[in-house]
């Protein structure tokens, strides 16, 4: 693992070069699906110890869970589109090019562990009266997570710009990957909670919600949030 | 950063010259770190001097309460800037590596301490104006907003010192780390509290866990 890190941090191009070339890529995979997950969690239990060790533990578990399942629903879709948009991509190196992008994001992401620790022990405990505090550390996880995500996309970027396809072809397959990958994602971390956790007594720390498939996401955003949000602007 | 034989083979004894060294030309360690010199002690001298530095800012600070609070200001700026610097210390590297910057441990190591140093340098270069402003108010919010601002100021020369160094790395990334790097040494300047006022016989760290946009809300009030 520790040589898949070298590589990936020092040796990108060298390792762009071997998962867009003709050899088997088996374990590349792997490597880079233990980086990721060994990442992921060490973030994952950062992301949980505000409510303590098992919120932590359940984290360090389903933050690896979120990203490998949401390869696993996107990777076959990022292919077919590959391919109908004229990009050339074995499965296994579409495969790669994910768990590229999610090692890549879970290394920045365990890189910001030290400082989201550090802003969760400065926290007070979690409580009703905590309310503000719970925002903050949830907004801090989102930005942390979103800009990680970013630079995980950057790594995919380049690799894609190495293919030699015009870069127009190359900037729709991207963007349908990324698109794909958000919003399944979203759909999978919205299953997948809590990670912060409520500072509501109604939502114990739980590994997953009773009603975690019921509804999704989208459903809620339009159910619930927009309704608040237009209630607010109208007079 | 222009490589130099030279500035290699001259380098400075102690902390003063090294301090000065690093103001008149930044890329000297650099240089340095290129032509393989050994760079433990430049980094010792530029550390050992920055904490200094932030030592004379802190103690600056601490004439706003006057007694025993310059002593323990004068402790706790440099804990602030060591504290924040360890913390974002991966994530510089990290950023750094992804963003192309062919960063081996020497250069990593020189553009930290550099970026520290610098810090330093222009926080103890703005002590008089803080000095006068500390001893000449009685308003905490005031003297609030002046560390602020001329912390961001010596943030603006960490930040040139930083995009010379790395000019690989994306301005966007750059900023975005400098931002998290403010952040950070706000908490740690919150978990340190009390630094420029203490109520009299009030502990020396105060208990109690604070984020700090509430205890910089509280202060500022």
């Amino acid at each position: 693992m520790t040589a898949m890190l070298s590589r990936l941090l020092h040796r990108r191009d060298e390792l762009l070069s071997h998962i867009l070339g003709p050899r088997p890529l088996g374990r590349t995979l792997f490597e880079l699906t233990l980086l990721m997950a060994i990442s992921a969690a060490g973030y994952g239990a950062v992301l949980g110890m505000w409510h303590g060790t098992r919120l932590a533990a359940y984290d360090a578990i389903k933050l690896p869970v979120v990203l490998i399942a949401t390869s696993s629903f996107t990777v076959l879709f990022s292919w077919v589109a590959a391919l109908a948009l004229s990009v050339p991509l074995r499965f296994a190196q579409v495969a790669v090019l994910t768990f590229l992008a999610l090692a890549t994001a879970s290394v920045v992401l365990v890189s910001l562990a030290p400082i989201a620790w550090f802003f969760t022990v400065c926290a007070p405990e979690p409580s009703t009266a905590t309310r503000t505090t719970h925002n903050a550390l949830y907004l801090m996880h989102t930005g942390f997570v979103a800009a990680c995500g970013l630079a995980g996309t950057r790594a995919l970027w380049h690799g894609m710009n190495r293919l030699g396809q015009p870069r127009s072809v190359v900037r729709r397959v991207y963007l349908l990957w990324v698109l794909g990958y958000a919003i399944v994602g979203g759909e999978v971390a919205w299953a997948l909670r809590p990670f912060v956790g409520s500072v509501s007594p109604q939502f114990p720390v739980v590994f997953l919600r009773e009603d975690a498939l019921k509804g999704n996401v989208y459903e809620f955003i339009g159910r619930d949030i927009v309704p608040y949000l237009w209630s607010r602007q109208t007079p | 950063m222009t490589q130099s034989i030279d500035v290699a083979a001259q380098e400075p004894g102690n902390v003063l010259t090294t301090l000065d060294e690093l103001l008149r030309r930044p890329d000297a360690g650099f240089a340095r770190a290129r032509a393989g010199v050994p760079i433990g002690a430049w980094t010792l001298r530029v550390v050992v001097g920055a904490l200094g530095c932030c030592a004379l800012y802190g103690a600056g600070g601490g004439f706003f309460a006057g007694g025993a609070q310059i002593g323990i200001a004068a402790v706790k700026a440099p804990l602030i800037v060591a504290a924040s610097a360890l913390l974002c210390l991966p994530s510089l590297y990290v950023f750094g590596l992804l963003a192309g910057a062919p960063l081996t441990r020497a250069r990593f190591v020189v553009t930290l301490a550099g970026f520290i140093g610098m810090l330093a340098l222009v926080l103890v270069g703005l002590l008089p104006i803080e000095w006068l402003f500390s001893v000449s108010t009685q308003s905490l919010a005031f003297v609030v907003w002046l560390h602020l601002a001329l912390w961001g100021i010596a943030i603006l020369f960490g930040a040139r010192f930083l995009r010379a160094a790395l000019p690989e790395v994306p301005s966007s990334a750059l900023l975005l780390w400098l931002a998290v790097f403010c952040v950070v040494c706000f908490q740690v300047t919150t978990v340190m509290r009390p630094t420029l006022w203490r109520e009299p016989h009030a502990p020396v760290i105060a208990h109690g866990k604070l984020f700090f946009l509430d205890h910089f809300g509280r202060a500022l009030r």
